[in-house]
């Protein structure tokens, strides 16, 4: 049985038997292209696939869709709490341990479709006949995503159904043909990276797709995003971009599980993972932290709590 | 029509880029996009189209509209407009439409100032599409991969070089000011007027404008918003979205230096942002009311806009879609427009 079809038939079982209200998985649209798909009946579920392009990371409309429904009665209302399945990938799981950690929803919320992962590729959002402006230019050929070719888990971490034998895995192992370019950010000295990064944000439009699909940007006003400009202003300058960036970045430390999709859905190209990834290997030498390996909060989220409880 | 080389056009681009600010593709860290250029060699040439519209030309993301100076006793304000003559080289046809389009806002009355003067003082040279791309719809839109319309110059690539049509007297101007070597080309036919064929890309209907607003309830939007982001990829590539937010800000410097009793003078600046109406906090009221709270009433009110109330308020006399694709391109979860067109022309047609 194909990895579609054994999601096919968990989202039908889930679905008729009403153990959750939709299925988060994929489906690929008109033009080939992979794309998150909402299934809320058991007749539908042939909509749902798995392929090497399911690169979203679903777990970002997890908040959405576990919020209750009538926030006024949420007071013992535990049984009426929503439930959902949702397809992730290893990457994706350590993001469910996070939102865990922070008290978004509740563990018996969800029920994961894990699947074994054998990689995502580069162009994945694309049909398979169209190239990325980036591929335009360069004519590289597709490749795994580079969070595939550093990826140690492939499976996920969190799962209630596991699609996939872990033992199936490919190790891709770094691009040897495309110098990795946090390495040859490592090397630079602080003036040259400066310089790199500015030049970076420079083409950033603020149109915040990084933002959006991240699973954990999820505060209910972005501080960059405020209407008196009280941190940063509104204008898509440098400045505030420079700050928008590095903010997101520090916001995100401890937290980020390196899913790469801020930087795939960036229509500037702007290699955003390459912040995320020296941040994540601060908080890992200093603080001996992996976001999402356990759902255990960030060693920067402060915790307030009543002085006699 | 006259023929130009390859190498007779580059020679002109370097006497513009010397003389004018030109602006033309350019590989920005392997970005296609419109961005001012010193060399002809900079210049991309063989590409579908650039990742940002060419509007940014005329209605940039940011811009000061006024410096705003306070005084003891008075507020002096400074406008800042932009006096710069440019031309823009390797327009897609999309992308010229587009900017007819942003016309009708912006140069209707009472007018805006700042837009119809970088309007005023730009060129625009149009070259056609020697493809369609994967994305591309133009054709769909009324538009053409090859369509001169609204250039002030048209360059048609062939095997021998360029064809090259002066369209306005602006155009006519430039060609003559920088003297662009050509000679008169007679061996092709006139109507052919690219060597290349166009294949007949994928034509999409086209819903009358009344069948929008028709479909206003359909529960639809919410369907096709589920995976929306809320993010604004989608108005800030298009060659067509025009919102704006204006702000009043400090400036940084005058913050500085400002003195705490609040007697100093201090700056501070008027500025225009792009905006969306996607994004969340758009439509939101003083109050915190927000009547498009709901992800499927603002990517509704971005298709209504574009094929209803946009050509009916200024009269377009066509949809405000180009047809250029972009949008579809960048969406990270494949919202298609084309796919929203087929609905609704599927089910005003029940």
């Amino acid at each position: 049985m194909t990895y579609t079809q054994e999601i096919q038939n968990k989202a039908r079982e889930l679905l008729g038997g009403g153990q959750v209200e939709v299925v988060i998985g994929y489906e690929v649209g008109p033009r080939g292209r992979t794309r998150p798909a909402f299934v809320y009946d058991p007749q539908d579920v042939e909509r749902l696939v798995w392929n090497q392009a399911c690169t979203h990371n679903l777990t970002t409309y997890l908040n959405d869709h576990l919020k209750p429904k009538h926030p006024e009665k949420k007071q013992g209302a535990n049984s009426e709490a929503r439930r959902v399945a949702v397809v992730v990938k290893a990457c994706d799981s350590r993001a469910i341990n996070v939102l865990l950690a922070e008290n978004r929803f509740e563990r018996q919320q969800l029920h994961v479709i894990g699947v074994a992962c054998e990689g995502i590729l580069e162009d994945a959002g694309q049909a398979g006949n169209e190239r990325s402006a980036h591929q335009l230019v360069t004519n590289d050929p597709p490749q795994y995503q580079a969070r595939c070719r550093h990826c140690n888990e492939r499976t996920p971490l969190v799962y209630d159904t596991l699609i996939g034998k872990p033992e199936s895995h490919l190790g891709t192992g770094p691009n040897p043909a495309r110098p990795d370019a946090y390495q040859r950010l490592q090397t630079m000295t602080p003036a040259e990276r400066a310089e790199f990064w500015l030049s970076q944000f420079d083409r950033c439009i603020r149109c915040y797709a990084c933002r959006q699909a991240c699973p954990m940007c999820d505060c209910p006003t972005c501080l960059y995003e405020r209407d008196d400009s009280l941190w940063v202003g509104m204008g898509i300058g440098l400045n505030e971009k420079r700050a928008f960036h590095l903010g997101r970045a520090f916001h995100l430390a401890g937290r980020c599980v390196g899913c790469n999709e801020c930087e795939r859905v960036c229509p500037m190209d702007i290699p955003i993972s390459l912040l995320n990834r020296r941040l994540a290997q601060e908080v890992e030498a200093a603080f001996g932290h992996r976001a999402g390996i356990a759902p255990v909060p960030a060693p920067f989220v402060t915790v307030l709590s009543n002085p006699g409880g | 029509m006259k023929l130009t080389t390859h190498e007779e056009l580059s020679s002109w681009l370097d006497s513009l880029a010397e003389n004018l600010n030109l602006i033309a593709p350019r590989a920005v860290d392997g970005v296609p996009l419109y961005r001012p250029v010193q060399h002809s060699q900079e210049v991309l040439w063989d590409f579908t189209r650039p990742v940002l519209s060419v509007k940014e030309a005329f209605f940039p993301a940011t811009e000061r509209l006024l410096t705003i100076e306070k005084g003891n006793r008075q507020i002096r304000l400074i406008e800042s407009l932009s006096e710069e003559p440019q031309v823009v080289f390797g327009v897609r046809p999309c992308d010229a439409r587009g900017v007819k389009m942003l016309d009708a806002l912006f140069t209707a009355a009472p007018g805006d100032p700042y837009y119809a003067r970088r309007r005023a003082n730009t060129t625009l040279v149009g070259l056609a599409c020697r493809e369609m791309g994967p994305t591309c719809f133009c054709t769909s839109m009324g538009g053409s991969p090859d369509d001169a319309s609204n250039m002030d110059v048209m360059l048609y690539p062939i095997e021998e070089g360029y064809l090259v049509q002066a369209v306005t007297s602006k155009g006519q101007a430039l060609l003559d000011n920088y003297a662009l070597q050509s000679r008169e080309h007679s061996t092709g036919q006139a109507e052919q007027k690219t060597a290349f064929v166009y294949e007949q890309a994928e034509k999409y209907p086209l819903p009358e404008r009344s069948a929008w607003a028709a479909q206003f309830e359909d529960a639809y939007w919410d369907q096709v918003a589920e995976r929306c982001l809320s993010c604004r990829i989608c108005a800030y590539v298009c060659p067509t979205c025009r919102c704006f937010d204006v702000r009043d800000e400090a400036l940084p410097e005058a913050m500085s230096n400002a003195s705490p009793s609040g007697n100093g003078s201090s700056q501070f600046e008027r500025i225009r942002c792009w905006d969306s109406c996607t994004g969340e906090a758009y439509r939101r009221i003083a109050g915190g009311h927000n009547p498009r709270a709901e992800k499927g009433q603002r990517l509704r009110n971005r298709f209504l806009c574009k094929f209803d109330y946009y050509p009916r308020q200024y009269a377009l006399g066509s949809a405000a879609c180009t047809g250029c694709g972009r949008c579809i391109d960048a969406c990270p979860v494949n919202i298609d427009i084309t796919e929203v067109m087929q609905h609704i022309a599927e089910v005003s047609q029940c």
